[in-house]
């Protein structure tokens, strides 16, 4: 069975981690369909119900219900819409900026390299957690703003690690040959650099997703994030905190439900890194 | 040795200061393409437009950007930091005020993840090759996705509620006042003699700071792991080997020394993310340092307030890592040589 896979596919880790990422992706597109109930349909004669097997839960909210008598479960299933956007997108979004300015300065050098450096010294000074609430400040609230300050604040994390990366193929014979052959500088970094560091890529985008999700999760805990009636895990945190007493339940879903995804994300990442990078040995790779 | 390095830290100082500088520019720029008026915010409602004219002539908002900048930054080098919109406070008095609460539980909490962190690391050493190791390395990765707010809850719901251990709110039990000093609240405590407060003081601080420090101890522990077996590569181990030392004295007396300089460089990067992981553990905590001021601050479009705190954290980064990079190059024999 095993042999039928790709090579990549073939760590525990990335299956692991790929499972689970295709788990919360499915909740996140197929919600309306999985979720028994509407996420923000209110129940106030069953509010802080215990989940099913604890004393006192209901067959009919299997998670139990909020400080409203909101359907936990419902609105874990439609908060992996908004994690999973964020994940995807802001990461994305990260890795173009970052990528692009990591591949720029790593292969021309110099000033621009220089220059390029200078300005992630910068934004490695700031916290990120602050910076990103400053630029919340700037941009606005609202999930599009969330995903923007996410690009914003995370793209260092990109450009510096790619660039020392970059910084080496481009010293590489088979790319100085490339330029000797009359490859143009785009052809070059595009068709030899690109594809010598795509691993590295991956990975970083793999591990950036789920910083993405505890990111928009913080965003969302302070308010700054989607509106009240579009369910998050972060939001579904602080509005259980306020009754922590009345029902720890609800605090301890939401946080499990974090946990999962940054997990699955960081499986992910730790496997593709370990599968995918040609000059580990074999021994390392396991 | 001092001579050699002296020049070097001090390249690095000048650049933390430009840095700091640019950090200061992109802060004012950012907070000003904001929708809302600080002159119509910071007058009571009855103001008329004509008083608001007045008070934007008065706090320079007339001017072009780059004036106004140049306005704050002359008043900031004098101290000056302007007054909060919503407190009604001079700026730096606040920060000044909140500013050791969240140094301390930072320190407290690197000083947990260093130690958590060398543990971990010399474990995850230990057991490579090992039948345990995909059990540990598991571990390590799980470790590494739970940020420091879910440790904060979950240690809340634990500790807090399910078992009544430890207090989860504040700085203080209720009861007891702050004495006057430092601002370094177990510091002062000691200084004046209150052993109450200093436990107190102490019993508070111990949820936060370890939400913080398990939060950042992973990274630590992996770095510290593929140091050593970088190290573990190099011929001096060998030689130690055929020395005859026992495998402990060569992990301890020999290998340490050397894989924890690259261990404590990251330590320094760390630091910033750590000393910005604050702000969550604060507001979940109600912990009065910082973070809870950045966040009343954003919540009221407090201008004054958001930049003062905002350089507050740069400025703690920056120096935090000039002093990290300058024991790197203190601590490391090869770059003395140059």
């Amino acid at each position: 069975m095993m042999r039928i896979l790709p090579p990549w596919l073939r760590s525990a880790r990335v299956l692991g981690g790929l499972t689970i990422v295709v788990i919360i992706s499915l909740c996140a597109v197929f919600a309306p369909l999985l979720a028994p109930h509407d996420p923000n349909e209110q129940d106030l004669i069953a509010t802080f119900l215990p989940p099913v097997w604890a004393k006192g839960g209901q067959a009919a909210y299997l998670l139990g219900t909020d400080s409203l008598g909101r359907d936990v479960l419902s609105r874990l299933i439609y908060g992996a819409r908004v994690a999973m956007m964020v994940a995807v997108l802001a990461s994305f979004g990260a890795m173009m900026i970052g990528g692009t300015l990591a591949y720029i300065a790593g292969y021309f050098g110099g000033r621009i390299d220089s220059l390029i450096g200078r300005a992630v010294d910068v934004w490695m000074s700031f916290p990120p957690v602050i910076m990103s609430l400053i630029l919340m400040v700037g941009l606005g609230v609202g999930l599009r703003n969330v995903i923007l300050a996410i690009i914003l604040v995370d793209w260092t994390r990109f450009c510096r690690v790619l660039r020392s990366e970059v910084l080496v193929v481009a010293r590489k014979d088979y790319v100085a040959a490339a330029r000797l052959v009359g490859f143009s500088h785009w052809r070059t970094v595009t068709r030899e650099i690109v594809p010598a560091t795509l691993p590295l890529l991956i990975t970083l985008v793999s591990l950036e997703m789920g910083i993405a999700v505890i990111v928009e999760a913080i965003l969302s805990f302070v308010g700054m994030s989607v509106s009240s009636n579009t369910p998050a895990w972060g939001q579904m945190i602080a509005d259980a905190r306020q009754y922590i007493y009345d029902s720890p339940w609800n605090l301890l879903f939401p946080i499990l439900a974090i946990f999962f995804a940054v997990f699955g994300f960081n499986l992910l990442g730790d496997g593709l890194r370990r599968t995918l990078d040609v000059r580990l040995t074999a021994t390392q790779r396991v | 040795m001092i001579a050699t390095v002296f020049p070097l830290v001090g390249r690095r100082l000048l650049s933390s200061v430009a840095i700091l500088l640019i950090v200061s520019m992109l802060l004012f720029v950012v907070l000003h393409v904001l929708p809302v008026d600080p002159a119509a915010m910071s007058l009571p409602p009855t103001a008329t437009l004509a008083d608001i004219e007045a008070m934007r002539r008065e706090m320079g908002l007339d001017q072009p950007l780059p004036n106004q900048y140049m306005i704050w930054l002359a008043k900031v080098i004098q101290g000056d930091f302007g007054a909060s919109i919503h407190f009604r406070r001079g700026v730096l008095g606040l920060v000044a005020d909140t500013l050791p609460a969240t140094v301390e539980l930072a320190v407290l909490a690197m000083m947990i993840a260093s130690a958590l962190g060398i543990v971990g690391g010399l474990v995850l050493f230990h057991v490579r090759g090992s039948r345990k190791e995909p059990v540990v390395d598991f571990g390590s990765i799980m470790l590494l996705s739970i940020p420091e707010f879910l440790w904060s809850l979950f240690f809340i719901l634990i500790f807090g509620v399910a078992l009544h251990w430890l207090p989860f709110t504040g700085r203080l039990d209720p009861d007891l006042r702050v004495p006057a000093g430092t601002g370094f609240l177990l510091f002062d405590a000691l200084m004046a003699g209150r052993l109450d407060i200093f436990f107190s003081a102490a019993r508070h601080m111990i949820l936060p700071s370890f939400a913080l420090g398990i939060a950042f101890s992973p990274t630590i522990m992996r770095v510290l792991r593929s140091s050593l077996i970088d190290v573990y590569q190099e011929d001096y181990i060998h030689l130690a080997r055929l020395r005859g030392l026992s495998e402990r004295r060569i992990l301890l007396g020999h290998a340490l020394k050397n894989a924890i300089l690259p261990t404590l460089s990251l330590m320094g990067v760390q630091f910033g993310f750590l000393f910005g992981g604050t702000l969550l553990v604060e507001v979940i905590y109600s912990y009065p340092g910082l973070g809870n001021l950045m966040v009343d601050a954003v919540r009221n479009a407090d201008l004054p307030i958001i930049q003062a705190v905002g350089l507050a954290y740069c400025a703690v980064v920056l120096i935090i890592n000039t002093v990290v990079d300058s024991l790197y190059m203190v601590l490391n024999p090869k770059l003395r040589l140059r």
